[in-house]
């Protein structure tokens, strides 16, 4: 587990709305597991962390929550995306991808120049 | 807008927690349960994929902890926590909150109650746009207390070039006018020049202003009504303008509505402005007949000082129209228009001020006191919160918080105080305190009512707040008492000093009161009821018939059986207004005139015979006047003792001829037959003016539409008054007539003094009620402390008496200090109180030993109860007290 990284801080709140933009209303577990199976367990989620992120969420209402039950009948909490959450997705994605286009820039030419 | 709803959902979470636990706690339950199964299928035991989860969650606590941070606001959430332990620290001893709230309550709800009182005298700008600009100006003589202007020298002043923006005058005097159409009614009218409204920036809500053509002679009479007059006699009829209302008998225009805030600058009351009208022989320079008051709006950036200067020139001109023998007493005044009204007022109000202030500063310190002792108290308990790991800045919160809410709960309490304060002075306040009546609790008073508290919670908040709770504390011992104590006991000390002064200037007032109320007048005013009698010009436009009212109204109460003596006079003692003319005007055959200077003020009334015996004023030489002197050729003339000792000091005056000058025309010859007692004539407390009094005859010396009926009666005034109205309304029934009797009439007089006074004992009451609770506070801490200390001394033989000894020793060396510290405070402020004694010498050593004497006594009975406490200690108790 050592050559795991964590979860940079202010990435969790974009992988956990792109989690449920793709897979539709998930519990807290199930979008732990999802990110880390995504990352091809290269990522390991602090559950600790989850649920405050979630909260935060919820109250910026980009997240909603309803009990619910598992698929092997567990009774837990279920978050699904609101429309603002959708938006809010759209825009983080870009803003991500744009910063990783200005990074790869300026890597680009560090490598050249060495 | 995301940040604003996210706050909110917090604030939100901030309530409700114990459903939000549940909730957090099933979610995380089910978490744990999730991975468990998952893992168990993997093929984990199920103890191991538990221990798995809860290290993978990061300990459930921790999570829980780290949610509720986001879940609510976490300085709300301390908030909450420490007002809760703060409520529930201070319910378990409700003895010390009680005591602060109500110190807390006396000191901001007299300090709001009068600040709303001064702030109208003092702070609040009056009801004109930038009033600071406002003056009021005119010539300052010996006669009258208020300057004023001749018309002539106005109208010259008015070509000139003058430091004002604009400049105005109003005729004083004369107020009455009557509404003589269906339903008359007697008006309060105010006569003013067009530029009147225009200086002061009033608009008119209704139709226009004046403009200069109304001042001219013969124009149209227009009006003005005030808002008042317009909602109550025309319900407020929007198309009022250009009615013609009969005025005095004459058709006059309205041409406009005051606003309903107008105030007129003299705060006189006004139902309706009349433009001046004055004549050509009105502006004449050598025969001034018109007198003004006159106010005006300064230039921007002009000072009062720059403006003095500048009428300098056309002062020294009209100088040349002052007979020479008075020019030196004559002077050019200017003065913010503020300082014109408050006149009076200013002194008492600051004294108000002050003492209400030193009240507040008592209040804070006890306060401070028992936190101090509070806190000092609690040392054990704050020591073992900071060993548990509590900051410093946490146990700060934590203190200040209780003193905050202690302060918030003392200012809620002062506001309720406050009211009622308000009210009591309202009801108690004499005539003429200005603008108390409008006094209320309003909002900026209302605010500085709680910044007193808030500051006065965090000012003695800070102090304990910020003292670190040292480690020996959870001995049990007290390490730093006396550092501390001393600070305690110079509080106290302070406070000892502050009731000095305090006692000093009630006492002050009190002996002022005392002295004026038993003011010797010259008058038996007992059995005596006076009425004031003004009659409408309209009605008895002849002197002739204005004589002959007053004589049927002096035949008719006479046949009342039961009263005694009814008398007549024109103006009434012992206040003020008599008419008056320059000492230097009476002429004495064969004698010269004062060479210079006018000698001061002579008043004179017009009286019939029977007003010295209705009046109780004893002759002391020769006779009073008897009807045959009401003859046209009589002319005889009674003196005031003291005119009589100042005009023929070494000579028998009895016989003796004399003449004197008004305004209008030279008098006739007269000659003096009696002597009476002196009258005190200028209120109660101002010295009295020499006087004379000349009958009351059919060729009066002068106006007589306004007189008073005196009349002594041996029935009560309950009965006697129908009886007298009855009379009155026979000869006219429409004359209004109020009857005083003459007590009352003198004790108003008095009523600004008593009202002085009344405040400043009730603060300097509560002063030493304060200050015995701050050395209660102190020595009760002080014995709790040293308990240990008093009985190894009692163990090693010291008596009751001898500990008793040693803990008033204490509280007899700081009294003393504060003391002093007061006495010499005293010296100073009752400087202040020096405009408002009468015949008490500021520094009189008999009340600052009673002061001195009152606080030792209050000291040595507040701190006995809990030297007692001291003495009656148990040696073996207290030694077992570790």
């Amino acid at each position: 587990m050592g050559e795991k990284a964590d979860v940079w801080q202010g990435t969790l709140a974009l992988m956990v709305l792109k989690t449920l933009e793709s897979m539709g209303p998930l519990h807290g577990y199930g979008i732990a597991r999802r990110i880390e199976q995504i990352s091809g367990d290269l990522l390991t989620v602090n559950y600790g962390t989850l649920y405050p992120a979630l909260l935060k969420l919820e109250q910026d209402g980009f997240i909603e929550s309803e009990w619910g039950v598992s698929d092997n009948n567990r009774r837990a909490k279920f978050y699904k995306l609101t429309r603002a959450g959708g938006k809010q997705v759209q825009r983080e994605t870009q803003e991500w991808e744009q910063t990783q286009a200005i990074l790869a820039k300026f890597l680009g030419v560090r490598g050249e120049e060495s | 807008m995301r940040r604003l709803r996210g706050w909110l959902k917090r604030l939100a979470g901030t309530w409700d927690r114990d459903r939000r636990d549940a909730e957090l706690a099933a979610e995380l339950e089910s978490h744990v349960q999730m991975h468990i199964d998952e893992k168990v299928r993997a093929g984990m035991t199920p103890e191991r994929a538990r221990r798995d989860a809860l290290l993978r969650l990061g300990g459930i606590e921790q999570t829980k902890e780290a949610y509720r941070r986001q879940r609510s606001l976490p300085f709300l959430d301390a908030l909450l926590q420490d007002l809760r332990f703060a409520v529930r620290t201070l319910a378990i001893r409700p003895g010390f909150p009680a005591i602060a709230i109500l110190t807390l309550a006396l000191g901001i709800g007299a300090t709001t109650a009068v600040f709303s009182v001064v702030d109208r005298v003092l702070f609040r700008s009056l009801p004109y746009p930038q009033d600071e600009r406002l003056v009021s100006f005119g010539v300052k003589a010996p006669f009258e207390g208020m300057e004023f202007m001749l018309a002539p020298e106005y109208a010259v002043l008015r070509g000139q070039n003058v430091p004002f923006e604009s400049m105005t005058s109003l005729t004083p005097g004369g107020s009455d006018c009557d509404i003589t159409e269906q339903n008359p009614v007697r008006l309060r009218c105010a006569v003013v020049e067009s530029t009147f409204l225009s200086t002061f920036r009033i608009h008119p809500v209704l139709g226009r202003d004046f403009v200069r053509e109304d001042n001219n002679p013969g124009s149209p009479q227009v009006a003005l009504l005030s808002y008042g007059l317009w909602k109550s006699r025309f319900a407020g009829d929007p198309n009022i303008t250009g009615k013609v209302l009969s005025v005095n008998g004459k058709p006059v225009q309205i041409v406009g509505v005051l606003p309903g805030t107008f105030e007129m600058p003299n705060l006189a009351p006004v139902d309706m402005l009349l433009p001046q009208v004055w004549d050509q022989a009105a502006l004449d320079r050598n025969n001034p007949r018109v007198v003004l008051r006159a106010f005006a709006r300064l230039k921007p950036s002009v000072t009062i000082n720059q403006a003095t200067a500048g009428l300098q020139p056309w002062f020294q001109d009209s100088l040349r129209f002052v007979p020479p023998q008075f020019r030196a007493e004559v002077s050019l005044r200017i003065r913010s228009l503020r300082d014109r009204q408050i006149e009076d007022s200013r002194v008492g109000a600051w004294v108000l001020f002050g003492a209400v202030l030193a009240v507040l500063l008592l209040a804070c310190t006890n306060v401070a006191n028992l936190l101090l002792v509070r806190t000092a108290g609690r040392q054990r308990e704050l020591a073992v919160r900071a060993a548990l790991g509590a900051t410093r800045a946490r146990l700060a919160r934590q203190t200040l918080t209780e003193s905050l809410l202690l302060a918030l709960l003392g200012g809620i309490a002062g506001c309720g105080l406050a009211y009622a304060l308000l009210q009591m002075f309202v009801s108690i306040a004499p005539e003429g305190i200005v603008r108390l009546r409008q006094a209320s609790l309003d909002f900026r008073v209302l605010i500085f009512c709680f910044a007193v508290s808030l500051i006065s919670g965090l000012l003695f908040g800070v102090a304990p707040a910020l003292s670190k709770p040292a480690a020996e504390s959870l001995a049990g011992r007290n390490t730093s008492a006396t550092a501390r104590g001393i600070f305690r006991h110079a509080l106290v000390a302070g406070q000892v000093a502050a009731s000095v002064i305090l006692l000093t200037g009630a006492g002050l007032l009190l002996r002022s009161l005392w002295k004026i109320q038993n003011v010797p007048t010259g008058l038996e005013a007992q059995h005596v009821v006076t009425t004031q009698i003004t009659l409408a010009e309209h009605r008895y436009p002849e002197m002739t018939q204005q004589l002959a009212f007053f004589e049927q109204v002096e035949t008719r109460l006479s046949r009342i059986p039961g009263v005694e003596m009814v008398g007549l006079s024109d103006t009434l003692p012992p206040s003020g207004g008599e008419q008056a003319t320059f000492y230097a005007s009476i002429e004495v055959p064969g004698r010269p005139r004062l060479a210079e200077g006018t000698g001061g003020m002579v008043g004179w009334r017009m009286v019939t015979p029977n007003y010295f015996p209705a009046l109780g004023i004893k002759v002391i030489r020769g006779r009073f006047f008897t009807e045959q002197d009401r003859a046209p050729t009589e002319n005889p003339v009674i003196l005031s003792e003291s005119l009589a000792e100042r005009m023929f000091p070494k000579e028998d005056p009895l016989g003796k001829m004399l003449r004197f000058q008004t305004l209008e025309h030279q008098g006739p010859w007269r000659t003096v037959i009696g002597i009476v007692a002196n009258v005190k004539n200028n209120g109660l407390i101002s010295n009295s003016d020499p006087e004379f009094y000349v009958p009351w005859k059919n060729d009066p010396e002068g106006y007589v539409g306004r007189a008073f009926v005196i009349f002594r009666t041996s029935l009560n005034t309950a009965t006697i008054v129908p009886w007298a109205r009855a009379e009155i309304g026979g000869v006219d029934p429409t004359v209004p007539v109020e009857f005083a009797t003459m007590g009352a009439r003198v004790g108003k007089l008095s009523d600004r003094p008593r009202f002085n006074a009344v405040l400043l004992c009730l603060f300097a009451g509560m002063g030493v009620g304060l200050a015995a609770l701050g050395w209660y506070g102190v020595v009760s801490f002080f014995v709790s402390q040293r308990t240990q200390e008093i009985g190894v001394r009692m163990a090693l033989g010291a008596t009751p008496q001898g500990v008793l000894k040693m803990v008033l020793f204490d509280v007899a060396r700081w009294t003393a200090a504060g003391a002093t510290l007061g006495l010499i405070g005293a010296w100073f402020c009752t400087r202040l109180l020096r405009s408002l004694l009468f015949e008490v010498e500021a520094h009189d050593p008999l009340l600052l030993g009673g002061a001195l004497l009152t606080l030792v006594v209050v000291a040595f009975l507040a701190a006995w109860i809990p030297a007692r406490r001291a003495a009656a200690v148990d040696p073996m108790v207290a030694l077992r007290y570790e």
